[in-house]
């Protein structure tokens, strides 16, 4: 288990590293906290000849606020964002959700940028970015584009990123404050890939849903965006919703798989039970506070 | 003269800090990827990537060619060299013919067929990626199912079936089953496991002299090895040198040097070089001698009291291509009748060979034994409507019918199960649990209380290399004292447990005692960890040889002192005169004039304070006795299982060290805990492993471990020191209590699954019934 | 492939020496720097045993390139003792509760438990807990870690 040889480069500037993504024409990967990265070198199933270090990039760490929204930069540390007191109060959906990436110890390598555009289906912060509204920054040499993330993930693993493109920021929409977090997560043991994952947060307006964003994950080849279940809740009385129909209707959104961890049929289940019991408890806190 | 050590001795039964904690706190120990041997070449296996063909040709130019590498051997180039492995008793026991490179036909997904050496290990993985090999593909036999049916695995063996065994048919038997008021057959499926030693496999072989092998390896027993490799390469067992300080967990796959360690030992002779192999995690994981996987199918037979007329077993395992030896299932038929009054008893089982790795021992190799004895017996109660607890109480064996022999004629003596049953009983509130319970299910609340009891057989006597332990100890001309032990530790602490028993019979302080057990040239031949044995036959062998050591002090003392021999003592490293406190002698005085001034010595007397003794137990096996208990709760939205509450009630005879008995339960329980919830080594139909990480193959995290409670009987063993051994028992005891419990939790939904482990989609999907209460 | 001249504190000494960009942090620290005391269990950063202080920070070794490390300040095992090898506090925990049997993971445990209650970083047992969930050990059962938390936690709180 050991990675297959490879030219290392660590770029200073975010112009250098899109330089080197350029050259590297397909054949380069960027390295960010490297806690999924390196296992995937070990094993060979990831043989880049080019190895982009983004590490010493000063411009691509930190959390800044914008108008209307928190930007984060990408090698943002998982553990730097958690212990993050203004990024709590903003968005304390996304700490819940970072607090159950991986373990103490790779969110302390592991950054925000990256476990997002890896794209783990079963991972916590794909999801949080897809029910939170999310938008994600990447420059390449011929310029930069702003990607919601609800479109950037197509499969497993897999994005819209070009090849020579590098995420620079993702951006994190305000939500009202009150807003309610959801956020469940089913697995095996601290640390593993959910089983079955749910994360988004719920506005309400004088206890009528008035803004809903609510992403599965571990449900299927990408995280999975609830888009008509969050419709269905839209302008309905938060005290009277129909929650058995709501669970099935979020459920029917997802395309979960078997692994040896778990059965579709498991997750489907699961899934639904968790469904309506997290968003039921998470309302009922919203309705007192 | 010596106190008989009855538990309660100065350092018998304390729990005395472990001398081994403070290398290996400090990062200070040495495991066998820690020796460097300058010039070293390290080794990476070429491995086959179908489980079953032929090999039609196989390119290793461009690996050969890369820079760095130093050779690329196949089995051809390894010749003589490519050596017969042998299992821990030193033969083949009519195992196929196992040797580190396979030749022309691959049997299994990872099956070695080259070997890279290469300077580092990056570059021989390197050189693996750039191998070809040609393969023509048939369809591997991955079940027993499969090999039931299919092609043979070995074509130059007559059948699948590697070996089996049984019991004579009993004509009792089928009588006793058409006349039985109550009959109960349940079928238990035991997924496969991997060892998961936190350190994985790993050796460095280094050819010295003209013909000496010095040899470092991950191994259980150094002298085992050192047999093992003597006997593979037809050395002079004399020569060959296995030294092995710290080894991270061995549980029986390190038992035997097995295919990788003997091929770069070959390695290592071919080309004159020390040799590094270390296995990976992936390696670890996929193509290390994994466990258990077997099925059994139990029938009992109970008279309208409940009590057991007949106890029949079909077994069944899946033995891979090349196990460490034959598993038809011996042991599990010899320990299956347990604490047990069974009159009548049979058992059919059979090893099959499949094309998957080969199949190696694990801790308490029989414990399915316990899982399907102990669950079958609450099936039983079920249908008889009695209470679990009562129907072990009407047949386990009381102190009074012991000794007998058991339905197999192996006789069973000196047991406590009843006592520990009692023992543990005092620790919880069965009625109370049953209100509780009783009241969570009409909440939707799933409760379960599982019970189990044993006897674990250890210190086995009577097989090769299960016969002796050797203890050699010295004082030395400072005083201090020095035993070379024939003991080998992979974690259970023995340069404390073994030190403690030196210190209490030598009146010695036990930081003056150093144990020495990793090097096969230093010490007594010996089986190292295997079967619960060392703390009760090296401990034997210690105590009788620290015996022949005191009197010969006590003898020194009282002729140079003038004093009667029966009038000394030695007490914390004072030789000491009764009654005539100014003769008291320091230790390191009486060793000074036993190494230097012979003319003090009473006349004839050998000069110097060394003595060693090797020490046989009396019987075939000594026996642990235990009963556990376990609360759980089975969550209905997850189906995940929350263990609440866990008691051990063991007997283990006099405890040298009670933090380390109950560190052995611990290991052993966790182990179970991994079995019946968590563990599974998946295969694919093509014969891929895919549990191939530790984020696919789940090892039990501290989450997954309750905190457990535990009670102790001491009822003394009838070997010196009246120790009983106890590292396998909460292996054994684990799987049963848990799954009991689980059975109970689910009673409302209907009757577990066959096949472990019990996971969360099996549970949960057994939930979706509406519950009976 | 590229080499690199890289150099880092390790212990309190410098340490300069050329690397491959491939070669994980946790070999350049067993293999260049003789700290055998960072023990590679699973190399794909489940188990925790390589689990180092990068820069005062728990981390996993094998999931680090040295070459990342250029500049850092880094603590195996073999720094976490006193200079004159007295154990440290988490060192004397782990002995006190028996929380370890064949040592295989234990270098892990100890620079984790370090990290968060060296100095003036206190942790409870839940933070702590928490943590241990990123390491395996195969022999203990977790019971004398466990203890040792306890005894961590109830430590930091007088």
């Amino acid at each position: 288990m050991k990675p297959a040889p490879f030219d290392y480069f660590a770029p200073k500037t975010i112009d250098q590293a899109l330089e080197q993504l350029d050259r590297g024409a397909g054949d380069a990967t960027i390295l960010a906290g490297g806690q999924t990265l390196l296992p995937l070198l070990a094993l060979r199933m990831s043989t880049p000849g080019i190895i982009v270090d983004i590490n010493r990039i000063p411009e691509l760490q930190g959390i800044s606020r914008e108008r209307g929204a928190t930007r984060i930069a990408p090698v943002t540390r998982q553990n730097a964002a958690l212990a993050n007191a203004e990024l709590a109060a903003v968005l304390p959906m996304l700490t819940k959700a970072l607090s159950h990436v991986g373990h103490f110890q790779t969110r302390n390598r592991g950054t925000v940028g990256g476990s997002i555009s890896l794209g783990e289906p079963a991972a916590e912060l794909p999801a949080a970015a897809v029910a939170l509204g999310a938008e994600i920054e990447a420059h390449s040499v011929n310029g930069s584009r702003r990607i919601p993330a609800t479109e950037f993930y197509i499969g497993p693993y897999a994005t819209v990123l070009e090849p020579d493109e590098l995420v620079t920021a993702i951006h994190f929409p305000d939500w009202a404050s009150g807003s309610v977090t959801v956020f469940h997560e089913v697995a095996r043991r601290p640390g593993d890939f959910a089983l079955v994952g749910l994360v988004g947060a719920v506005t309400l307006d004088q206890g009528r849903v008035s803004r809903a964003g609510l992403a599965w994950f571990g449900m299927g080849p990408t995280p999975i965006r609830a888009a008509a279940t969050e419709a269905a809740m839209l302008g309905q009385n938060a005290a009277q919703l129909d929650w058995a129909g709501l669970a099935e209707l979020a459920v029917s959104e997802t395309d979960p798989f078997e692994d040896h961890s778990a059965s579709a049929d498991y997750r489907r289940g699961v899934g639904r039970s968790i469904f309506a019991r997290t968003l039921c408890e998470a309302l009922n806190k919203g309705a007192m506070a | 003269m010596n106190a008989p050590i009855s538990g309660a001795g100065r350092y018998i039964g304390q729990r005395v800090l472990r001398k081994e904690d403070l290398r290996l706190l400090t990062g200070r120990g040495q495991f066998v990827d820690d020796v460097s041997i300058a010039g070293v070449l390290h080794v990476a296996y070429v491995r086959s990537e179908i489980a079953r063909g032929r090999i039609v040709s196989m390119d290793l130019e461009a690996a050969r060619a890369l820079h760095g590498v130093h050779a690329v051997l196949t089995a051809a180039d390894l010749g003589k060299f490519n050596a017969r492995c042998s299992n821990m008793h030193l033969h083949h026991n009519d195992g196929p013919i196992t040797r580190p490179l396979t030749e022309e036909f691959v049997r299994y997904v990872g099956d070695p067929i080259a070997m890279v050496l290469a300077d580092s290990r990056y570059i021989a993985e390197d050189a693996v990626a750039l191998v070809w090999v040609d393969y023509e593909e048939e369809d591997p036999l991955i079940t027993v199912e499969d090999a039931m049916s299919g092609p043979l695995v070995h074509p130059d063996r007559e059948s699948n079936v590697l070996l089996q065994i049984g019991l004579p048919p009993n004509p009792e038997f089928e009588k006793i089953m058409a006349s039985a008021t109550h009959v109960v057959t349940g079928t238990l499926r035991h997924q496969r496991i991997a060892q998961s030693t936190m350190e994985a496999r790993g050796v460095v072989s280094n050819p010295t002299g003209m013909d000496e092998l010095t040899v470092h390896i991950g191994c259980q027993s150094t002298h085992i090895a050192s047999a093992a490799i003597a006997q593979a390469f037809e050395l002079p067992e004399n020569k060959v040198r296995v030294v092995a300080k710290d080894v991270g967990g061995g549980f029986g796959l390190k038992a035997q040097p097995w295919r990788e360690e003997v091929g770069a030992i070959a390695a290592s002779l071919l080309l004159r070089r020390p040799v590094k192999w270390i296995e990976d995690r992936f390696e670890a994981l996929t193509t290390s001698c994994p466990a258990r996987e077997s099925d059994i199918t139990t029938t009992m037979a109970f008279d309208k009291d409940a009590k057991l007329l007949a106890l029949a077993c079909v077994y069944n395992s899946n033995n891979g291509a090349y196990p460490h030896m034959p598993d038809a299932g011996m042991p599990v038929m010899m320990f299956m009748p347990g604490p047990y009054r069974i009159p009548v008893y049979q058992f059919v089982g059979k090893a099959w060979l499949t094309n998957t790795v080969g199949l190696g021992g694990y801790r308490a190799p029989w414990a399915i034994e316990a899982l399907a004895r102990e669950s079958l017996f609450d099936k039983a109660a079920r249908q008889i409507g009695i209470d679990p607890i009562e129907i072990r109480r009407r047949n386990l064996l009381t102190a009074s019918e012991v000794p007998c022999l058991n339905a197999l004629g192996l006789e069973i003596d000196n047991i406590t199960p009843m006592e520990c049953l009692d023992n543990l009983l005092t620790k919880i509130d069965v009625p109370a649990f049953r209100a509780e319970q009783a009241e969570g299910r009409k909440q939707g609340r799933y409760l379960g209380l599982g019970i189990a009891t044993y006897i674990e057989p250890t210190a086995a006597n009577g097989v090769f290399p299960l016969l002796s332990d050797h203890a050699q100890i010295t004082i030395d001309h400072a005083g201090k004292v020095i035993a070379n032990l024939s003991t080998h530790s992979q974690g259970q602490g023995i340069e404390t447990t073994h030190a403690q028993i030196i210190a209490e019979q030598l009146g010695v302080n036990v930081d003056d005692v150093t144990i020495y057990q990793d090097d096969s040239t230093r010490s007594g031949f010996g089986p190292g960890g295997a079967g619960s044995r060392q703390a009760v036959v090296a401990g034997a062998a210690i105590i009788r040889a620290a015996k022949i050591l005191t009197d010969k002090v006590k003898a020194i003392a009282a002729h140079a002192l003038n004093a009667n021999p029966n009038d000394v003592t030695i007490e914390d490293g004072m030789v000491k005169v009764a009654g005539a406190e100014a003769m008291s002698r320091s230790l390191k005085e009486i060793a000074e004039l036993a190494y230097g001034d012979a003319k003090r010595l009473p006349p004839d007397m050998e000069g110097g304070l060394e003595a060693q003794y090797r020490y046989t137990a009396e019987r075939m096996f000594t026996h642990a006795s235990a009963a556990h208990a376990c609360i759980v709760e089975v969550d209905r939205e997850t189906g995940f299982t929350n263990i609440l509450r866990w008691i051990s009630s063991e007997d283990c005879g006099v405890q040298i060290n009670p933090a380390i008995v109950e560190g052995q339960i611990a290991g052993g329980l966790a182990q179970a805990i991994g079995v019946v919830l968590h563990e599974e080594f998946t295969i694919d139909a093509r014969g891929n492993p895919t549990a191939v990480t530790f984020k696919d193959y789940h090892l039990p995290a501290i989450t997954d471990v309750p905190t457990f409670e535990y009670t102790h009987i001491t009822t003394p063993s009838f070997s010196d020191g009246g120790f009983r051994g106890v590292g396998e028992g909460g292996m054994i005891i684990g799987g049963p209590t848990l799954l009991n419990a689980i059975a109970d939790a689910m009673l409302p939904f209907g009757p577990l699954p066959d096949a472990l482990p019990m996971s969360p989609t099996k549970l949960h999907n057994l939930m979706q019934n509406e519950p009976v209460v | 492939m590229s080499d690199h001249e890289i150099s880092m504190t390790v212990n309190g000494r410098t340490c300069t020496s050329r690397v491959e960009g491939r070669m994980t942090l946790g070999d350049f620290l067993r293999e260049k720097v003789g700290q055998t005391g960072v023990h590679m269990a699973c190399e794909h950063g489940v188990c925790g045993a390589c689990t180092i202080l990068v820069d005062g920070l728990a981390v996993r070794s094998c999931l680090m390139f040295a070459v990342q490390a250029d500049g850092a300040d880094v603590t195996t095992v073999e720094g976490a003792a006193a200079p004159d090898g007295s154990l440290s506090p988490v060192q004397q925990a782990m002995r006190e509760c028996h929380a370890l049997q064949c040592g295989f993971c234990t270098p892990g445990v100890v620079m984790t438990l370090t990290s968060l209650t060296q100095g003036a970083t206190k942790s409870d047992e839940k933070t702590l807990l928490n943590a241990m969930s990123g390491h395996l050990c195969r022999c203990t059962g977790y019971q004398g870690i466990r203890k040792a938390i306890k005894q961590l936690a109830a430590g930091e709180a007088a």
